[in-house]
């Protein structure tokens, strides 16, 4: 095929993990031209990338985007932090907000992005399964919320002002795997995770590489809109925590909240004691999941349970080596994998 | 209605050797949660018919149950498939069978006590049928032993509300104490409600706590035949309480909102509603079972939507159980209750002021308003919503009045 014929796709964000994930996957496909943005290479090689070094916010970006012709812009760049600096957010939500310009500018067809439902917020009040119409009453307390919020409330300023891009936003439950970093897994990975006494409120997961296969899923179909995206079904978060193998403390509410405000801006910040905020491990924060199967015509291929019994493959303790617990574990496992499998060949067949 | 209607239950066995509760996607023979083994369940599954109580021959019956025994060891072992019992004699089974005689829940065990003694004969005691028996009976006490074990894993099921039935059946005896010796419950009217369909149960409210929806759940469990779960919805605020949302989630029951509530009855479930709200569970003494302004007509909207009838329920009892005389809004303010109620006991005797007192309930299920007839956009009338809250009011008020009159005594 032609290079001209070819489908051009940019990926912002190349150098942090989701830029780098979705980037090799898509630049797998030999019928698409997959150019990489960031200003940090990526860590690891990746086949077939067109690596370009420039900053997001360079306001030569539009010339980029229609001298290269891109089609297709996924934008990934984003910093996760609990903080709410200043900093982060002029590169998330001002630095998105330039893109987008950008890609208004240059005529781009197809704008992909990545959002989480923690933008729901989570209130004693919320629908046990949450629209995508929804107000947005995520909380402005952790950088990474605040953010989002934000970008979301521009973006639909934007989708209705040009509705000739297909603006495709999928707002994940949360990440979990082991390699990915997002603040459920480091919630997780805490000895031992802090929840609140007494709240046990429904949650939704989704694995890792769901979260790739979604994204790339959205930048090759035609599709537009706004996508919740999780593993089917919720569980208690002490069900989660219990497949996960973590025990955790339970501290008593008024406690936990006026220690976070007291730890606040000290060494023990909010990023280290409590990665995911107080509310939402109280209150429910379920999406609906009607919209990804349907229109988006998604399915996650990792079952929440399964998720999650791999993540606890990564933390060896409270389990003896050899034990009658640790074989049947084991056993799980494979099951598990073998599963899994199953049901990605099915797919591939179909 | 209709028996094409009806609703088809999941065919696969829990991790615990009862029989799933859940409903049946579409299509399939299992439950979201057991779509696994709707492969395995959809193979090998012979064709034996429900076994009915009929006038069968011995031979007949033997026939069916080791069919049945069959099939229930078949998902079993495809649940667990390492599983295989110590050995076998007729004696020890005997043995096992009286010593779990009073214990545990398993509706197995029962059902298969029953049929045996219904097809033991002389001369057809076949050993084959007791082994296959002798299987189940063993792994339902092993699994039930090791419940805690399998909870501690993770190693149980919830529906996609939260709804957890171990949980239910655990606090099942709290919950059978107050309805059948402490309130001493009389329920009438369950046949007005279906099997398998779905309802609007709206009922009065009082007591200061939300014991009346536990009871009319506890009502349904106990004396409905086909043991329907009544999905309350509460308020906003007992999910900021510690504990009472995690209880009342795993209990089934959901938020107050239109959309929860219509989402629940579109999958056919039971919703119950207490449509007075604080008003009606603050009530002070002097207004007892004077029906307070029944909300915003959500719950008329949610039954239109849904197309669901609305069954009133009237609750008699409960009005009496904390005698309120008067309301602090101070205190409320201070401690961030929505009302803050003062009783004859509370707050002077403390948490001995919050047990209730045991008066005797009457819980009468009236006849189903059906709403089908009210045209598509009649959620958005609000004229026609609240003539009918205000025709579902009156009803409830008047099978309140009734059930007054006829009562004698308060306690007994």
């Amino acid at each position: 095929m032609a290079i001209s014929d070819r489908r051009v796709i940019l990926v912002t964000g190349v150098g942090d993990y989701w830029g780098a994930r979705i980037a090799a996957r898509l630049a797998a496909d030999p019928d698409t031209l997959v150019i990489g943005l960031d200003d940090v290479a990526p860590l690891e090689e990746i086949e077939n990338l067109d690596f370009i070094q420039a900053d997001i916010q360079n306001p030569l970006l539009p010339e980029l985007l229609s001298s290269e012709g891109v089609d297709i812009v996924c934008h990934l760049k984003f910093v996760e932090s609990s903080d709410c600096s200043e900093a982060n957010f002029n590169l998330n939500v001002s630095g998105a907000m330039k893109v987008l310009g950008a890609c208004a500018d240059a005529g781009v067809r197809k704008v992909v992005l990545r959002s989480s439902t923690a933008v729901y917020g989570a209130h004693a009040g919320n629908s046990a399964f949450i629209a995508e119409e929804t107000p947005l009453r995520g909380s402005s307390k952790y950088g990474y919320t605040r953010d989002l919020v934000e970008l979301e409330a521009f973006c639909n300023g934007f989708a209705v002002q040009f509705p000739e891009i297909s603006l495709t936003i999928l707002r994940f439950a949360n990440i979990v795997g082991l390699t990915a970093t997002s603040p459920m897994t480091r919630f997780l990975k805490h000895k031992p995770p802090r929840i609140l006494l007494g709240f046990d409120p429904m949650m939704q997961i989704i694995h890792e590489d769901d979260v790739v296969e979604a994204l790339v899923h959205a930048a090759q179909n035609d599709v537009r809109g706004v996508f919740n995206i999780a593993a089917e079904y919720a569980m208690p978060l002490s069900r989660i925590l219990r497949l996960a193998r973590r025990f955790p403390v339970h501290i008593f509410h008024p406690v936990a909240y006026k220690g976070f405000n007291l730890l606040r801006g000290s060494r023990f910040g909010p990023a280290e004691f409590a990665p995911i905020e107080w509310d939402y491990l109280r209150y429910p924060w379920v999406a609906d999941l009607r919209l990804m199967v349907e229109d988006l015509g998604f399915s996650p291929l990792y079952r929440a349970e399964e998720t999650l019994r791999e993540f606890a493959a990564d933390g060896q303790y409270n389990m003896e080596k050899d034990g009658d617990e640790r074989i049947a574990y084991e056993e799980g496992r494979l099951r598990d994998i073998l599963e899994i499998r199953r049901r990605a060949r099915e797919r591939a067949d179909q | 209605m209709s028996d094409e209607e009806k609703i088809v239950r999941c065919e696969a066995l829990t991790k615990a050797a009862s029989r799933c509760k859940n409903k049946a996607e579409p299509g399939s023979v299992t439950c979201w949660v057991h779509r696994s083994s709707a492969v395995k369940l959809g193979a090998q599954r012979p064709s034996v018919e429900r076994f009915a109580e009929q006038n069968l021959s011995d031979r007949e019956l033997r026939e069916r149950l080791m069919a049945e025994l069959d099939d229930l060891i078949i998902r079993v072992q495809g649940i667990s498939p390492e599983y295989s019992p110590p050995p076998f004699s007729p004696e020890k089974m005997v043995d096992l069978l009286d010593e779990q005689g009073e214990d545990g829940d398993s509706s197995f065990r029962l059902a298969l006590l029953k049929r045996l003694r219904g097809s033991i004969n002389e001369d057809i005691l076949d050993i084959e049928t007791w082994k296959g028996a002798w299987y189940m009976v063993n792994y339902t006490i092993e699994y039930q032993g090791d419940i805690v074990k399998r909870r501690l894993k993770g190693d149980y099921e919830t529906d996609a509300w939260g709804l957890d039935w171990e949980f239910i059946e655990a606090v099942r005896p709290f919950l059978d104490f107050m309805y059948k010796v402490y309130w001493r419950v009389e329920t009438t009217g369950i046949e007005h409600i279906s099997d398998y369909e779905r309802a609007l149960l709206v009922g009065n409210h009082s007591g200061q706590l939300p014991w009346d929806g536990a009871m009319l759940m506890t009502a349904l469990l106990n004396e409905h035949p086909a043991q329907r779960l009544v999905r309350n919805l509460y308020s906003k605020w007992l999910p900021t309480l510690p504990f009472m949302s995690s209880i009342l989630v795993k209990m089934g029951q959901a938020l107050d909102s239109v959309e929860n509530g219509v989402r629940l009855l579109e999958q056919e479930e039971l919703v119950g509603v207490f449509p007075e709200g604080y008003n009606g569970v603050g009530k002070l003494f002097r207004n007892r079972y004077k029906l307070a302004r029944f909300g915003r007509d959500g719950f008329v909207k949610m039954a239109l939507n849904a197309q669901a009838p609305i069954i009133p329920v009237s609750i008699v009892g409960a009005e009496e159980t904390y005698i309120t005389l008067g309301k602090s809004s101070t205190l409320a303010r201070l401690t961030g209750f929505p009302y803050f109620p003062i009783s004859l006991r509370f707050p002077w005797l403390g948490l001995l002021g919050v047990v209730p007192l045991p008066t005797k309930w009457y819980i009468d299920i009236g006849q189903p308003i059906p709403m089908d007839d009210y045209g598509s956009d009649a959620a958005v009338n609000p004229a026609l919503l609240s003539q009918l809250t205000d025709k579902v009011r009156n009803v409830i008020q008047e099978m309140v009045n009734n059930r007054l009159e006829q009562r004698r005594a308060i306690f007994f």
